[in-house]
C-alpha cells in the first residue's frame, strides 16, 4: 500500500461515509478505513433514524448548526441517492404546566437555530391529528423526518465508490505515526501513508486520537436500548411522539418513532456503561422504555413488540455534568481533523459535518471539483414497493424477482442477490438484513434465514463453517451435521 | 417393585403404573388401551426405540435423507447406530423404503428411507 | 393496462402443507373441478419434511409415521388426482372480492376465485416477543428453524445447548441435537408442567438424561458474537424470575420453543376477521371465516399437536369450500359458543343446530379426572369426562345434531366437582 493517499478518512459510519462521498467530488486520492466487514458496522446503525429540527441545541452550536443545515440538505441528498426518507412531522408533547413552559422554550431554541415551521398547537388539535396521544398542548415541527440510517450510509459508500475512492473494509486502525510529509497507518491490512486524516471513528475517535498523543478526549459510552413493535401498528401514530427531554444527560427521552418501513420504535434509553463493546438489552430498560411509551400512548399494545436492540453514544459529556457538550470538529494537529463526540444530531448532521471538512481541507489543499463526479445511486425498486404490473415485469426480466425470500417484508432472491453482491463481500446474514430488510419482520429470519443460508451455499459455494451473522467472529453453524458423532467414535 | 413409565405408543401418553417382580410383570394400570400393556411390559425389562435420524446423500435434490429403523430396537444401540450412520454415504436417486443399512448389529431390522431423494448432480 | 397473468379457478389453496393437501383432496373429491395450490416453497409437505421423528398417522393411517412418510402419502394421493399445484410461488394479498395475487418465478398471477381455502400454518415466537435481555449473537435459534437447518441442510447449529420452552418442537429437538453427538444442558421451561405431549417427555428428554427445569427461564443471553453463556432463573407463581435463584450455563447456542402463531398475514388482506385467542379466523362448523367464501384450516386457524387432527380438519374444509362452488349456500343464523370456565378456547366459534359437529378443545389448566360440561342457559345438554386433560392436547368433542336441535345459547366450560 505505498500509494499515497490525499485523504485517509477513518472509521465508516454515516458520519464517515458522508465526508468520503463529498471528497469523491475533488479531484483527490481518498481513502476509507474500516475496521468491521461492512460499512455502517457500529453506532450509525443503531439509532431512531430521526431527522431533526434542531430544537435542542444552544444557538451557536456546531450540533444547532449543522442539525439545521443537514436537514435541509437531504431530501435532495437523498434522491441522489435513491433512498427514502419522510418529512412525517413531530410532536413535541407536555402533560404538565411546567413542561408548557418548556415547549416555549424549544421553539425559541429551534428558531434561533434557523428551524422553520415550529407551531405550539392545543391538546385537541394534537388529538385530531395524533388521535391516541393525549396531552395538554404540543410543539409541532412540521419538516422534522425519518429515513433509514444503514441504507443511506450504505448508499453514501456505495456512490463514493463509484466514482473513484477507496474503501477497505476489516481494516483497523493499529497506530499512526507522523512522518515527513504526512502521515504513515498502520493497519491490520498494512500500511497507508496519506497526506491528511479524517478521524470519524465514532466511538473509538479518542483512541484513534491518543495515537498522535492526542489523549485529551474521553469518551463515555452511554447505552440506548430500543423496542420494535410489529407493522401492523403502523397506523398507531403519525408523526413522531417526543416526551420534553428529561433534565438529564442530554439525552431526549423516551419517544416513538414510525420508521420508514411502518414499524414503531420505542426508545432509546439512556445508560452511562463501562465498556464500549456491550451492547446489551437490559430488562430493567425494556421495562423502562415500556412504562415511556405507556405514558406517552396510553393504549400501544406492547404485545405486538417483534425485537429489542441496543447501540451505544459516543459522549463527550461526562455522567455528572447531565448536559450535553457540543461536537468537536477540528484540525487538532495539521493535516489531523479530529470528529469527537459525535452523537445525536449527528445522523441529521452528516452531510453539513461533511461539506464542513471539506471546507477544512480546502485550507490545506488545492482541491478542484471533479467534472465527471456522478452524484446519482441507480437502484431498482425493491419488489414490495413496486405496484403490481411493475411486479409482473420484474418477473419478466427475472424470474427471481418472483421467488421471496423474505415472507414478511416480501424480499425477492434477486434482491438477496443484489445485497449480498455488494462492494464489500460481506456476505453474512446482518448484509443481506441491512440492504433488503430481509430478516426484520415480524418472524425475524424464521423463514428467510433456511432460504438465505441456501443461496449463499448453492450460489456463492459456502460451507456452512463460513456462514456469519455479522463477522467472522460469529459463525451460525460449527459445521455440517455427523462431525460430532464422527470425531467421538474416533475418539 | 413399581415404577411409572410414560406410555409412547400414540399422543394419549398415559402414565402406566408397572409393579414387577425379577423378570415378570405383577401388574399394569393406569394404560387406556392394550397396546400400553405390550409397551409397559417390553418397556420394563428390554425398552426399544423406533431411531429416526439422516443420512448423508451424494447428488441429491437435499444433502440428507431422513431414516428409521424398519422395526423398534434396543436403546442400548441407539448411539452405536448413530456411530454407525455417522459414516454412511448414500447415491441419490432414492425412494421411501429403500434399504440403507441391512440387518443392524444382527438386530433383524433395516435402516430404511423415509423421503424420496431425487437425483441432482453437484458439482463438489 | 396490467400485465401480471389474469386466471378464473373455482378454489385456491393457499400453503401445500398437511392442511392445504388434505383440503385440496378432500375438495376434489367433493367435486371441486378447478382448482390450485399455491406453495412458496420448492417443495409440497411443508414442516413434515423436516419432522423426521415418528409418531405421525395414528389416528388417520392407524401406524406410526414419521413426517416426511406422512406427507408423501397425502402428495401421493394429490397426484394420483391430478391437482395441480405451483411451487416458490407465495401468494401477496388476497382482496375481499377473492382475488389472490401470487408471486412466482413464472410470473405474477392474480387468481379470481370462487373459493378460497387458508392454509398457510403458522410461524414460531421468537425471542423478541418474550423480551429475553441480553446481547444478540449468533447461535439464538427457534427450533423449527434449527430442525429444518439440521435436517434438511446438514448444518450443525451447535454443540452445547440449551432449550427454553418445553413444547414438543423443544424435546424433539433435544433428542435430535443428542442423537448427532451435541450436549443438551437443560430444557428450561417457565410453567411448572411442560408445554408438549407427555410421550415426547420420555422417548426425548428421560431416554438421554435431558435435564427438565421446570418453573424457571431465561433471564439474560451473553456472548457478543456467539452465544456464551445465558443466565437461567427460578420463576415464581407470577412467572417472574426470583433473585438469588439465577445461574450461568456455558453454552453456545440457545434453542427457543416457545410457541407458534397462526399465520394471519395474509387472511387480514382480505378482511377475516380474527379470534385474538386462537389467532386464526373465526369460523362456523363449516370452517368458514367471516368473509364469504374464504375457508380456514390446520395451523393457520388454530395450533394443532397432531398432525393427524390437521388432515382431518382441512378434509372438513375441502369439503365446505366444494360445497360451496357447487351449489349456493345458505347462511342461517349460527350460534355463538360460549366459551365458559376452565377452557382457552373453543371451535368453531360459530355453530348451525342441523348437523353433526365436532368441536376442538383446549383447556387452560393440566387437571385429572375432568368433565367438560355443554349448556344452553342453566340447562345441562351433555358432559364428557376425561381421566386427564392438558393445555397441551387438544380435545375433540362431537355433538350430534339431536342434542343441539332445541337450543338457543351454547356454553362450554369446564364443571366444578
Amino acid at each position: 500500500m505505498s500509494d499515497k493517499s490525499d485523504v485517509l478518512v477513518i472509521g465508516a459510519g454515516v458520519v464517515g461515509c458522508a465526508i468520503t462521498r463529498e471528497l469523491a467530488k475533488f479531484n483527490l486520492k481518498t481513502v476509507l478505513l474500516e475496521k468491521e466487514n461492512d460499512v455502517c458496522g457500529g453506532v450509525s446503525k443503531g439509532n431512531s433514524g430521526v431527522l431533526h429540527t434542531g430544537l435542542y441545541y444552544p444557538k451557536g452550536s456546531l450540533k444547532g448548526k449543522l442539525c439545521v443545515e443537514g436537514r435541509l440538505m437531504f431530501p435532495k441528498l437523498a434522491k441522489q441517492l435513491n433512498v427514502p426518507y419522510k418529512l412525517c412531522g413531530k410532536h413535541v408533547i407536555a402533560r404538565t404546566d411546567e413542561e408548557l413552559k418548556d415547549l416555549e422554550g424549544l421553539k425559541a431554541v429551534g428558531e434561533a437555530n434557523g428551524a422553520k415551521g415550529l407551531t405550539i398547537i392545543s391538546g385537541k388539535e394534537l388529538n385530531k391529528r395524533e388521535p391516541k396521544v393525549d396531552a395538554l398542548s404540543a410543539l409541532y415541527s412540521p419538516v422534522a423526518g425519518i429515513m433509514l440510517p444503514y441504507l443511506f450510509t450504505i448508499a453514501l459508500a456505495e456512490n463514493a465508490l463509484s466514482n473513484g475512492v477507496k474503501i477497505h473494509v476489516e481494516t483497523k486502525v493499529l497506530n499512526i505515526e507522523q512522518v515527513n510529509s504526512g502521515y504513515k497507518v498502520t493497519t491490520t491490512q498494512g500500511v497507508f501513508y496519506t497526506d491528511i486524516i479524517v478521524n470519524s471513528a465514532g466511538l473509538y475517535a479518542d483512541r484513534i486520537s491518543a495515537m498522535l498523543g492526542l489523549d485529551k478526549y474521553k469518551l463515555y459510552p452511554c447505552r440506548g436500548e430500543y423496542l420494535i413493535l410489529d407493522k401492523n401498528c403502523g397506523e398507531l401514530i403519525n408523526s413522531m411522539i417526543y416526551p420534553v427531554p428529561p433534565k438529564i444527560a442530554g439525552v431526549l427521552g423516551v419517544h416513538l418513532t414510525p420508521t420508514i418501513e411502518g414499524n414503531v420504535l420505542i426508545g432509546p434509553s439512556a445508560e452511562f456503561i463501562n465498556m464500549r463493546e456491550d451492547p446489551r438489552t437490559t430488562k430493567e430498560k425494556i421495562k423502562q422504555l415500556m412504562s415511556g411509551a405507556k405514558e406517552l400512548l396510553p393504549s400501544i399494545p406492547l404485545n405486538e413488540i417483534i425485537y429489542g436492540f441496543s447501540a451505544i453514544r459516543s459522549k463527550i459529556t461526562p455522567p455528572e455534568e447531565k448536559g450535553s457538550r457540543d461536537f468537536i470538529i477540528r484540525e487538532d494537529i495539521e493535516n489531523f481533523i479530529n470528529l469527537i463526540g459525535i452523537e445525536s444530531p449527528g445522523l441529521t448532521s452528516s452531510p453539513a459535518i461533511a461539506k464542513m471538512v471539506v471546507q477544512m481541507i480546502k485550507k490545506r489543499k488545492d482541491i478542484k471539483e471533479k467534472i465527471d463526479f456522478d452524484p446519482t445511486r441507480r437502484r431498482t425498486t425493491p419488489f414490495r414497493e413496486s405496484s403490481r404490473s411493475q411486479q409482473a415485469s420484474l418477473i419478466k426480466g427475472d424470474p427471481t424477482y418472483g421467488e421471496m425470500v423474505c415472507r414478511c417484508e416480501h424480499v425477492s432472491k434477486r434482491e438477496v442477490i443484489d445485497a449480498l453482491n455488494n462492494p464489500f463481500s460481506a456476505r453474512t446474514i446482518s448484509a443481506v438484513k441491512y440492504r433488503t430488510g430481509a430478516g426484520m419482520g415480524r418472524c425475524h429470519g424464521g423463514f428467510c434465514l433456511p432460504k438465505i443460508i441456501e443461496i449463499l451455499t448453492e450460489e456463492y459455494g459456502m460451507l456452512p463453517k463460513e456462514i456469519y451473522l455479522n463477522n467472522q467472529k460469529s459463525p451460525l453453524f460449527i459445521g455440517t451435521t455427523k462431525e460430532l458423532r464422527e470425531k467421538q467414535k474416533s475418539e | 417393585m413399581k415404577k411409572e413409565i410414560i406410555c409412547i405408543v400414540c399422543p394419549m401418553g398415559c402414565h402406566l403404573n408397572v409393579e414387577y417382580a425379577q423378570k415378570t410383570v405383577l401388574s399394569i394400570g393406569g394404560n387406556r388401551c392394550k397396546l400400553g400393556l405390550e409397551y409397559a411390559e417390553k418397556e420394563s425389562f428390554n425398552p426399544e426405540r423406533t431411531l429416526t435420524t439422516t443420512v448423508k446423500v451424494t447428488n441429491g435434490h437435499l444433502p440428507l435423507v431422513s431414516v428409521r429403523t424398519s422395526k423398534p430396537v434396543s436403546k442400548k444401540l441407539i448411539f452405536k447406530t448413530m456411530a454407525l450412520l455417522s459414516k454412511v454415504m448414500v447415491e441419490a436417486p432414492i425412494l421411501i423404503g429403500d434399504k440403507i443399512v441391512e440387518n443392524l448389529f444382527d438386530t433383524k431390522a433395516n435402516i430404511i428411507a423415509t423421503k424420496n431423494i431425487s437425483f441432482k448432480k453437484r458439482s463438489t | 393496462m396490467n400485465n401480471f397473468t389474469s386466471q378464473d379457478v373455482d378454489l385456491i389453496v393457499i400453503g401445500g402443507g398437511p392442511a392445504g393437501l388434505a383440503a385440496a383432496i378432500s375438495a376434489k373429491k367433493n367435486g371441486a373441478q378447478n382448482l390450485i395450490i399455491i406453495e412458496r416453497n420448492n417443495w409440497l409437505g411443508g414442516i413434515l419434511p423436516q419432522c423426521i421423528h415418528d409418531g405421525f398417522g395414528l389416528e388417520i393411517f392407524h401406524e406410526p409415521l414419521t413426517g416426511p412418510e406422512y406427507a408423501q402419502r397425502y402428495i401421493d394421493e394429490l397426484k394420483k388426482l391430478n391437482i395441480p399445484y405451483m411451487l416458490n410461488s407465495m401468494a401477496l394479498e388476497i382482496t375481499p372480492d377473492k382475488k389472490v395475487f401470487v408471486a412466482s418465478p413464472e410470473d405474477l398471477f392474480c387468481f379470481q376465485a370462487k373459493a378460497i381455502i387458508l392454509a398457510m400454518g403458522c410461524r414460531e415466537r421468537t425471542r423478541g416477543q418474550i423480551y429475553i435481555p441480553g446481547t444478540r449473537p449468533a447461535g439464538v435459534y427457534t427450533a423449527g428453524v434449527a430442525q429444518n437447518l439440521i435436517n434438511l441442510k446438514n448444518m450443525m447449529v451447535g454443540k452445547d445447548v440449551v432449550i427454553l420452552g418445553s413444547g414438543d418442537i423443544g424435546m424433539i429437538m433435544a433428542r435430535r441435537l443428542t442423537l448427532e453427538g451435541a450436549k443438551v444442558h437443560a430444557i428450561v421451561e417457565i410453567l411448572s408442567h411442560t408445554n408438549g405431549l407427555p410421550r415426547n417427555i420420555q422417548q426425548c428428554l428421560i431416554d438421554y438424561e435431558i435435564p427438565l427445569l421446570l418453573s424457571h427461564t431465561v433471564t439474560e443471553i451473553q456472548g457478543i458474537n456467539r452465544v456464551e453463556s445465558i443466565i437461567i432463573s427460578q420463576v415464581n407463581e407470577k412467572l417472574t424470575s426470583i433473585k438469588g435463584k439465577e445461574r450461568k450455563i456455558k453454552c453456545d447456542t440457545l434453542l427457543l420453543s416457545i410457541g407458534l402463531i397462526p399465520e394471519n398475514d395474509l387472511s387480514k388482506t382480505c378482511g377475516v376477521k380474527l379470534s385474538p385467542v386462537t389467532r386464526g379466523a373465526i369460523v362456523d362448523e363449516n370452517l368458514e371465516t367471516s368473509v364469504q367464501g374464504v375457508f380456514a384450516c390446520g395451523n393457520v386457524l388454530h395450533v394443532h399437536d397432531v398432525v393427524d387432527f390437521v388432515s382431518l380438519e382441512a378434509e372438513r374444509a375441502g369439503k365446505s369450500a366444494s360445497e360451496c362452488i357447487l351449489k349456493e349456500q345458505r347462511k342461517e343464523k349460527r350460534i355463538h359458543i360460549e366459551v365458559g370456565d376452565g377452557l382457552s378456547y373453543v371451535l368453531p366459534q360459530y355453530i348451525s343446530r342441523d348437523t353433526d359437529l365436532e368441536l376442538s378443545i383446549r383447556v387452560l389448566n393440566p387437571r385429572e379426572d375432568a368433565s367438560i360440561g355443554f349448556f344452553d342457559k342453566d340447562a345441562l345438554l351433555k358432559a364428557e369426562k376425561f381421566r386427564k386433560v392438558h393445555p397441551a392436547q387438544m380435545i375433540k368433542i362431537k355433538l350430534k345434531k339431536s342434542e343441539t336441535k332445541n337450543i338457543n345459547t351454547l356454553r362450554v366450560e369446564v364443571l366444578q366437582k
